[in-house]
């Protein structure tokens, strides 16, 4: 049931109406970049790019969804790039004494699990909006790096780099792409199916209600984060054993492109909805933009303009369409027939 | 805490003045203790061209992000919007001359400003997400006009970049003109009123009478038009800007205007607390690198004062909200304290 009636909200009024949510149109566009792409630049569809493309799309998607877990509760996580450095380097440690992918990749998620917890704590306990909080985190662990290693920490051994280079599915697909399926398939199926998840819906809709149905917030908040701390830590493993050096700075500024990723995929900043899906989309669509655009032959030095007009696009789309139907419930009592429209989405 | 409704107003206008005197004595302390420590920093010079210069242009960029967050919304576009107007008026400047390169830093600046305004007010898009999409639109375009390469400074900035005026660097100047009409903008107008009445409750205040959608556009542009004068600067100083040098500012401006007491909710804040934090983070940059601190610490630090401004503010907020209650409440009863609802 609540199911249901968040699908009504979240994408119109019944019957055909409810196939147009904004996965579809971005799922639409998507299938037209790859339509366009195979006219235009067919030797995109190398198998080379393609694993490149899904490689990006794999590490975006994975700390993705601990955003989006994050922003449906209403909070935000400026933190999540600079988490994800600190995991690089930690992990650069671990692995450089000749530590497998198993080890170094659970110290990884661990170490995201808990700079990501003392962001929910800061926010929770000292009732400091997420923003401000984990703004003033990213200067912590940002600065807190470099003292520890100088640079960038080099030659790191075969096994380290193993993920990137030889844990290869088929021979053809990475080990990231896989982990990411995994990830992705199980928080589907969380979020549709736990109770919790139906909490973090409920804090990000109304703080105020959740709390007076009995919800103890803090805690799902602060576990909102918690979940995400590991998910940040295996995007950045995935990141940092691309190479033998990781350096300090690695997935600085990685946040931005991940809310970018969670917003157009349909998930309100305002908290309350958002699906995973969306997120699977948008973090497709943003990993798409700049080979689609070196292959077909435009300059890759307008990446980041159209990247900010897809995101501004889609928002300003979901916008438009919610002022519209905001419209529409507005006319009905004045047309005499209070709740006319209502009552005729319900027959449908 | 007697219940006299007459107090009402006097905790709140204390509790703001005391904020700032507790600024003001970080910065003297700050300013001693690294003074003390390395006497260079006090002098005349090392104060102008290095302390000063070095924030001038965030300083700058907070004064209207001041008015934005008090209307509870943000920008954060700042920084590629400063960057954006620089480029485009270097490569203007370097076509078509020193007078086109003056007027399309201003007008790109104000373009992106209104840009912004536009989609936050008439399509009721969140501030974050629009001015976030703004951050990569106004950088990218940038980068996609100038391919990935620097563009020079002309004349014109190279002048204001580096002119003193009596031994007081242009920049400053005008930063205390701008830092000035800002605060009387804010505390003594109708329209810094108004933007208040926003940040508390934008429905009550469209209710009002007031031209909400105007106010909040033109604050937005505002803000442009302080990026693309901070661009002037920015690119007369370092000679050559390319697309990607402020990344960070925008958060950068946050830093200060958080520190300075404005409320990231809206609705609390002024304008002094801001210029206050601006000199704050200036001192801490600056004085710790004649202290021979690494660069790394600086961060940590001020991410330290950051969070510790963070806590006080909160625990303060927190003593006013409950403060308020009791004396609305007129029981005046210790017990309702702690039945505050957080």
């Amino acid at each position: 049931m609540a199911q249901e009636s968040l699908k009504q909200t979240a994408g119109g009024t019944g019957g055909f109406k409810k196939i147009l949510t904004t996965e579809f149109y971005l799922l639409i566009f998507l299938v037209a970049i790859l339509v366009v792409m195979a006219i235009a630049a067919p030797d995109f569809y190398s198998v080379n790019t393609i694993m490149t493309v899904l490689n990006y799309f794999s590490y975006l998607l994975i700390a993705a969804i601990g955003m989006n877990i994050i922003i449906i509760t209403s909070n935000i996580d400026v933190a999540a790039g600079s988490i994800m450095s600190v995991v690089a380097i930690v992990i650069a440690f671990v692995g450089k004494t000749g530590a497998p992918l198993p080890v170094f990749m659970l110290v990884g998620m661990a170490a995201g699990l808990i700079l990501s917890w003392v962001n929910g704590l800061f926010i929770t306990k000292l009732k400091i909006p997420a923003i401000v909080a984990t703004l003033a985190t990213t200067q912590l662990f940002v600065g807190a790096l470099p003292l520890v290693v100088e640079g960038s920490i080099y030659d790191l051994p075969a096994s380290f780099t193993w993920l990137a280079f030889k844990a290869k599915l088929f021979g053809v697909l990475p080990a990231s792409v896989v982990f990411a399926a995994v990830i992705t398939v199980g928080f589907m199926l969380f979020m549709r199916y736990s109770r919790f998840s139906k909490k973090l819906y409920a804090v990000g809709n109304n703080i105020h209600a959740a709390t007076l149905t009995g919800i103890n917030v803090n805690k799902v908040m602060v576990l909102a984060f918690v979940i995400a701390g590991p998910l940040y830590g295996i995007a950045g493993t995935i990141i940092a054993t691309g190479g033998q050096r990781v350096t300090t700075t690695m997935a600085n500024g990685f946040e931005m492109t991940l809310i970018a990723a969670v917003v157009l995929g349909g998930t309100s900043i305002a908290g309350g909805s958002g699906k995973i899906i969306g997120t699977v989309l948008g973090a497709f669509i943003l990993s798409l933009i700049t080979p689609a655009m070196n292959y077909i032959g435009l300059s890759s030095d307008w990446s980041d303009a159209v990247m900010g007009g897809i995101i501004l696009l889609a928002v300003i789309v979901a916008s438009i369409s919610t002022l519209t139907k905001n419209k529409k419930v507005i006319i009905t009592p004045e047309t005499g027939q209070p709740g006319a429209i209502a009552a005729a989405a319900e027959v449908k | 805490m007697d219940g006299n409704t007459q107090t009402l107003s006097k905790p709140k206008r204390k509790f703001g003045v005391n904020f700032n005197v507790a600024l003001i004595l970080i910065l003297i302390a700050l300013i001693a203790i690294i003074g003390a420590v390395n006497p260079t920093f006090l002098t005349y010079n090392y104060m102008m061209s290095v302390v000063v210069k070095n924030i001038m242009e965030i300083g700058l960029m907070a004064l209207p992000m001041t008015l934005i967050v008090i209307t509870a919304g943000i920008d954060l576009s700042v920084g590629s919007t400063m960057i954006f107007s620089a480029i485009a008026g270097g490569m203007a400047a370097a076509s078509m001359g020193e007078g086109a390169g003056i007027l399309v830093t201003l007008l790109v600046g104000a373009a992106c400003g209104l840009a912004n305004g536009l989609i936050i007010v008439k399509l009721k898009i969140n501030a974050l997400i629009t001015t976030l999409a703004t951050f990569f639109l106004f950088r990218g375009i940038a980068k996609g006009i100038t391919h990935g390469d620097s563009v020079y400074s002309y004349e014109f900035t190279t002048y204001v970049g580096n002119k003193d005026i009596a031994g007081i660097p242009l920049v400053l100047i005008v930063f205390i003109a701008a830092a000035v009409i800002f605060t009387l903008l804010l505390s003594k107008t109708g329209f810094g009123r108004s933007l208040y009445a926003l940040g508390l409750n934008e429905n009550a205040t469209r209710y009002s009478g007031i031209n909400a959608d105007r106010t909040l556009i033109g604050i937005y542009v505002i803000s442009g038009v302080v990026c693309a004068i901070a661009a002037y600067f920015y690119l007369g100083r370092f000679t050559s800007v390319k697309f990607d040098v402020a990344n960070s500012m925008n958060l950068k401006v946050v830093t200060v205007i958080v520190l300075g007491g404005t409320s990231i909710l809206g609705g609390v804040g002024d304008m002094k607390g801001t210029i206050i934090a601006i000199f704050i983070i200036a001192v801490l940059n600056s004085g710790l690198t004649v202290m021979d601190i690494p660069i790394d610490v600086q961060t940590i630090i001020q991410g330290t004062v950051l969070i510790i401004s963070l806590i006080v503010y909160s625990i303060l907020g927190e003593r006013a909200k409950r403060r308020r209650i009791i004396e609305v409440g007129k029981g005046g009863e210790p017990r309702l304290a702690g039945q505050a609802p957080a």
